[in-house]
């Protein structure tokens, strides 16, 4: 039963996580352009978020490992994401230099008769990319970076055979990965629109953390099997 | 053992699989063209290829056939294409354009057709790739002149920026695998609005293979956002141009097709841009369209690009 619990965490985490990732794209596109420089920055925010927050994880759960603390993480994660698009659009448009100020209106050396184009390349907004997504997804992603070993931390005290059952718990995990990035692509985003993709996910995690809280306190009034 | 020969066999075919595919692309090309570019660039693969049967020159962004922009390697500043010829009509629909923008420099070939035909014109050009402004001048002819400025940015980004208003935008900014969400919607069209001088518009080509439910969405948003609206048909491609227009008073096809002889007297544009007109226009501002207006929030492009309309009927030209 714990076993099947964990499992379906990690899968639903793992939706969660690709579904935001997607939904941060649409979020910040039509401030900071659909460039490279945005998907790479995003990308690397959550997986930056991942690594920060698998390396606190770990070392938490080995402290005190507990089903309420799991969903006290996954609780907090989905609490962010239900507020992103109340901030959202502030943290944009600071964080690009110039936001609202306009563009030199003059600038190039065509003219003069000569048959030069006049070009003109704005300021580098890759640092830009980089601090918006880390304010407005560093948090949540550090939050499901979290889960992995913590779930994996509570799954192996339960199971002798380590090696086996990360497998299964990181492979579970991923195809939840999987099915939340092919079902924002395929259908979510037709079907409800960006800030309703957050709030869904939002919802989700808190709903998954309070379902661990229950379930902790459950099997604390129980004795153990 | 086992393994050695599965290492061996997925290294025969990493390599035997795209020589197979080179050979077999290679020998269906067409013998009578000829490419003279073929590069990735930050957002496109950007190929350049010459039918010399047909005295063209074309621009690809991808491998499909799909064309971005054509010139007609004898005359570099006449519009080629059917929909460019109609985003001309643009410059009849306003009484005195003196303040352009262009999002999407394809081909350069509406920019060259300005700086020939209205070098008066004050022309801006919002293009996001830096390579394709590179390879409009080393290949397609664009040069600079004292009117002509470049911003190499995303369209949204610059107009949210802009130092001036327009009298015209005009959007080509819609590659055929590629329509960038944030350029369709209610927030960005409304934006370009508000970069509007008095009496001006807003032009936006919607280049696809097949009509379908994203281009209804489209004239729905054009709708909602200004008093008045057109569109034309571009040919029998699927391209439809839309126009919406700050005037509030409708510009009836005989005053506009009027202004295209006008505007058409004493030069050589290659075609008659009040016939054109008389041919294309259609009043969008009174049409019933059955689609939602795309918003930043809610814009399924790609999904709505795939499905057909089942209004489509209905609003088909008679």
């Amino acid at each position: 039963m714990m076993r099947l619990g964990l499992l379906g965490t990690v899968f639903l985490a793992g939706a969660a996580l690709m579904s935001l990732e997607m939904a941060s794209f649409r979020l910040v596109e039509p401030e900071l352009g659909s460039d490279l420089v945005v998907w790479g920055s995003l990308i690397s925010v959550f997986l930056g978020g991942l690594a920060i927050g698998a390396v606190g994880g770990g070392r938490w759960a080995d402290t005190r490992p507990s089903l309420a603390r799991l969903g006290l993480i996954l609780a907090a994660a989905g609490g962010v994401a239900l507020a992103v698009p109340l901030y959202a659009d502030a943290v944009l448009t600071w964080a690009y230099p110039g936001a609202g100020a306009p563009l030199p209106s003059e600038w190039g050396t065509g003219g003069a008769g000569g048959t030069e184009l006049a070009v003109y390349h704005p300021p580098d907004m890759r640092w830009a990319a980089l601090l918006a997504g880390t304010l407005l997804f560093g948090l949540p992603a550090v939050l499901l970076g979290m889960v992995s070993p913590y779930a994996a931390r509570l799954f192996v005290r339960e199971m002798p055979q380590m090696g086996t059952h990360l497998g299964q718990l990181y492979g579970v995990s991923t195809v939840g990965s999987i099915l939340g990035t092919l079902g924002t692509a395929f259908y979510l985003i037709a079907l409800m629109g960006t800030r309703w993709l957050l709030s869904l996910n939002g919802l989700v995690l808190l709903g998954l953390g309070a379902a661990l809280v229950i379930a902790h306190s459950l099997r604390r009034r129980s004795p153990p099997a | 053992m086992k393994r050695t020969t599965l290492f061996a066999a997925l290294a025969v075919a990493s390599v035997a699989a795209p020589a197979l595919f080179w050979v077999s692309a290679g020998s269906a090309a067409d013998e009578r063209t000829i490419t003279r570019y073929d590069r990735e660039s930050k957002y496109y693969r950007i190929r350049i290829v010459d039918y010399p049967d047909e005295g063209r020159r074309c621009l690809h962004f991808s491998k499909s056939r799909g064309i971005q922009s054509s010139m007609i390697l004898a005359a570099p500043c006449q519009l080629d294409l059917q929909y460019s010829r109609t985003m001309a009509a643009a410059l009849a629909f306003h009484p005195a354009p003196q303040d352009v923008l262009l999002v999407g420099l394809g081909g350069a070939s509406l920019p060259k057709f300005i700086q020939k035909n209205f070098p008066d014109v004050r022309l801006d050009i919002v293009e996001i790739d830096p390579d394709v402004v590179r390879v409009c001048r080393d290949w397609f002819e664009f040069r600079g002149t004292p009117n002509t400025r470049v911003i190499v940015m995303d369209g949204r980004m610059y107009l949210k920026r802009a130092p001036k208003q327009y009298d015209i935008i005009l959007l080509d900014a819609y590659a055929a695998d590629r329509v960038p969400f944030h350029l369709t919607t209610l927030e960005f069209i409304q934006l370009a609005k508000s970069r509007l001088k008095a009496g001006g518009l807003v032009v936006s080509n919607l280049w696809e293979h097949a009509v379908n439910r994203f281009f209804f969405a489209e004239l729905k948003t054009f709708q909602a956002t200004f008093p008045q609206s057109y569109l034309c048909r571009s040919g029998d491609s699927g391209n439809i141009v839309v126009f919406g227009s700050l005037a509030t008073e409708q510009l009836p096809k005989e005053d506009w097709a009027k202004r295209a002889a006008a505007i058409s007297a004493g030069k050589d544009f290659g075609f008659d841009l009040a016939n054109l007109v008389r041919k294309e226009y259609e009043l969008l501002t009174t049409q019933k369209i059955d689609e939602k207006v795309l918003t930043d929030d809610m814009a399924p492009v790609d999904t709505l690009r795939r499905e057909n309309p089942n209004h489509f009927e209905e609003a088909q030209p008679k």
